[in-house]
């Protein structure tokens, strides 16, 4: 099928992008590689879309001394060709290299795929756990969203309307970072049923553990999280439960899938 | 009409598309290019991929006016190219081709692969070959022939700026010392949760289709208090995100649901039928919408009702059923559908709370889901899980 009639034009500034994106039915496009097979599927029937695949702003790379800063539109493969420093002991560089395909990665962007929230997408459950913040931009000014508070469920985040997400904000982990990541599926290169994701760093007291690709945002398993810090592979004995007390609503295999997962993530970290 | 101007296999070429024009589309059509196959137009099969700026990429979810400016390589334009004669001659000992369908995106994807990846093994190559999908050879040709030019060309690589560390990452062998999370100062707590507090909506599905959500709110507030804010429909329905009240005439309320799911959105208009029963302290909604665009309908009811728990402690029982009709329904058990209308249920039930508490919630913020977008999230696993 082909796409409904619209218009298309790509913004230079951000500014422009945000007075364009105050029609009616105007979409930002980054990459395409979300909107492109919706919009032709006909599920998405804009007026026009404004594309920041190439806005300057968007693309900036920043590496300040607390933490890595990404514009929007840097692609998955800048990420996969280490074009962006790294913040946590090449956790991004590994995520971004199991995201689709590379003739998707080449044109997919970060905040494209934050901003379409599929649960079942790499970054959203990366960032979470990478505690990243987010800046958006919207024509009453910019602010700062954590990810944990930006998806707030499937394909539903805190953007508002007419507002776009200006840069992600990585902390930096210090030398001691170590990290896991496990995602279960099918197919090379499709999204994932279950992903498993942790950052330990013990030099910041940091230790994150997260269950991706539910049905809705990603969930960071607090608890677990402290438990596992202080009781290192032991914590495991605990998983099964922990999982089941978070997804009371899931089918056994899905259940198996993301306790699996998890498992796997951990064990990269602490091995058992 | 956008006018574009693009190199396209080293010649410089200018045409005018329409905005939804994709790549593959104006190649083919415009320039007559039909070396490049368009499987599935949704970016799965690999068909399409051509150099897009030297990268390779889907021309099918690539607009043409989104590429202005770029330099574009399709297989009919490697006559010079070293890899991709060696290739062809690859793929033509090994057999790698049958109907040929495929071929062109391949011998892109297999150009990437020889000239990008650090000598990869098998298993690398057939990683690599994923996004590209073969419905004769069962790939074995194409990844023997792949793994002769990767050989023959292994000697005379100049080594890769950052060489590509195989997949995979060595685990260490020595677990992190252990030590205690620092607490966090999280500035997120919601606001109302003093006034209200709500439980974690169960959900069930019944036999004949309807899914049935349950949940309970608890308000510090005296009954009689509670069910004037909650007999008045437009009040109520402000808490509902994405619904608006156009008009009410007796117990009937015409109105309409916005509901918005990443970047589709669609509207229901519907009426909604209101049944008070004051003595029981009860309220029914039940109501029809239907959603043009997808041709599906929703029947739906929200039941609540009020009980006293304290003297300034009401609690209220939620009942949210509905129920999907026309070519959508069996999708209304997904685990999305699930998430999303446990979300409504909560925020409808936060917002209430916060308007007894007498706080201003504004234009209930949206939390909208598409029927569409249910289709969606179906689509996409049929066409991306495969
Ligand atoms: C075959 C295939 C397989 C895939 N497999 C995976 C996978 O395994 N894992 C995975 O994570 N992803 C996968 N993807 C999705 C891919 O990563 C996309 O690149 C990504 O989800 C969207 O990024 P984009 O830049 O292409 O966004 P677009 O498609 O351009 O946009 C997506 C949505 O975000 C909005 N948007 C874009 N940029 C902004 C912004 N700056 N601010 C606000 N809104 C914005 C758009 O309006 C749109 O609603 C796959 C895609 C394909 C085609
Ligand atoms: S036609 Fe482009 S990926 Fe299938
Ligand atoms: S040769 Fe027929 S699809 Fe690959």
């Amino acid at each position: 099928m082909k796409p409904v009639d619209f218009d298309y034009s790509a913004a230079e500034t951000v500014d422009e992008a945000l007075t364009q994106l105050s029609g009616a039915d105007v979409k930002v496009m980054s990459g395409g590689q979300s909107l492109g097979p919706m919009l032709n599927l006909r599920l998405v029937r804009p007026s026009a879309l404004v594309g920041l695949a190439a806005t300057a702003a968007l693309r900036r790379i920043e590496d300040a001394s607390g933490a890595v800063t990404v514009g929007a539109a840097v692609r998955h493969a800048e990420f996969e060709d280490g074009k962006v420093p790294d913040p946590a002991g090449g956790m991004m560089q590994y995520v971004a290299r199991g995201i689709a395909h590379r003739a998707v990665r080449t044109r997919g962007t970060i905040g494209g795929s934050l901003a379409h929230a599929d649960p079942a997408a790499d970054w959203v459950t990366t960032l979470t756990t990478l505690d990243a913040v987010l800046t958006l931009r919207g024509a009453a000014g910019s602010r700062d969203v954590p990810m944990t508070g930006f998806m707030q469920g499937a394909f539903t985040t805190a953007l508002r309307d007419g507002e776009i997400i200006e840069s992600i904000r990585i902390p930096k982990r210090s030398e001691s970072v170590r990290w896991g990541y496990y995602k279960i599926c099918r197919k090379v290169g499709e999204f994932a049923e279950a992903i498993g994701a942790l950052v330990v760093d013990p030099g910041q007291r940091y230790c994150r553990v997260v269950m991706g690709a539910t049905d809705g945002a990603p969930v960071v398993l607090d608890d677990f999280s402290r438990r596992l810090a202080a009781e290192g592979a032991a914590a495991l004995s605990g998983l099964a439960d922990t999982v089941r007390a978070t997804l009371p609503d899931a089918n056994p295999v899905s259940l198996r899938q993301h306790e699996v997962a998890l498992r796997r993530a951990i064990q990269q970290v602490y091995p058992s | 009409m956008k006018s574009i101007t693009l190199t396209v296999n080293g010649q410089p070429v200018s045409g005018s598309v329409e905005a939804r024009t994709h790549l593959a589309d104006f190649l083919r059509g415009q320039m007559g290019l039909t070396g490049t196959h368009l499987g599935c137009e949704q970016g799965v099969c690999g068909a399409c991929t051509i150099l897009i700026d030297g990268q390779p990429g889907r021309s099918c979810i690539a607009l043409a006016a989104a590429c202005d400016g770029s330099d574009i390589r399709t297989v009919e334009g490697f006559d010079d190219d070293p890899t991709m004669a060696r290739l062809r001659k690859a793929f033509s000992e090994r057999h790698g081709l049958q109907c040929g369908f495929c071929t062109p995106g391949m011998l892109v994807t297999a150009r990437d692969i020889v000239n990008r990846l650090d000598t990869p093994d098998e298993a690398r190559i057939r990683h690599a070959l994923s996004g590209n999908i073969c419905r004769c050879t069962g790939y074995q040709g194409i990844v023997e022939a792949i793994s002769d030019v990767v050989a023959e060309t292994a000697a005379e690589k100049a080594p890769c700026g950052a060489p590509i560390a195989p997949l995979g990452r060595a685990a260490p062998d020595v677990p992190p010392p252990s030590f205690e999370v620092a607490e966090r100062k999280d500035a997120s707590a919601g606001s109302g949760a003093a006034s209200a507090t709500i439980s974690k909506p169960v959900m069930r599905v019944d036999d004949d289709g309807w899914t049935v959500l349950t949940l309970v709110m608890k308000a510090e507030q005296p009954r009689t208090k509670l069910w004037e804010v909650m007999t008045d429909i437009p009040t109520v329905a402000r808490c509902m995100p994405g619904a608006e009240v156009t008009a009410v005439e007796g117990d009937r309320i015409q109105g309409r649901l916005t509901i918005r799911f990443g970047p589709i959105s669609a509207g229901f208009n519907g009426t909604l039928d209101q049944q008070v029963d004051a003595n029981a302290r009860r309220v029914v909604l039940s109501g029809e919408g239907a959603d043009a665009k997808s041709g599906t309908n929703v029947q739906g009811q929200l039941t609540y009702a009020l009980r006293t728990e304290a003297e300034e402690r009401t609690a209220v029982d939620i009942e949210v059923r509905f129920k999907l009709t026309g070519p959508l329904a069996q999708f209304g058990r997904s685990g999305l559908v699930r998430d999303f209308t446990s979300r409504l249920s909560s925020d409808f039930a936060g917002n209430l709370g916060r308007l007894l508490a007498g706080e201003d919630i504004g234009e209930a913020q949206q939390r909208q889901l598409s029927v569409l977008a249910l289709l969606w999230g179906v689509l996409r696993d049929r066409l991306f899980r495969r």
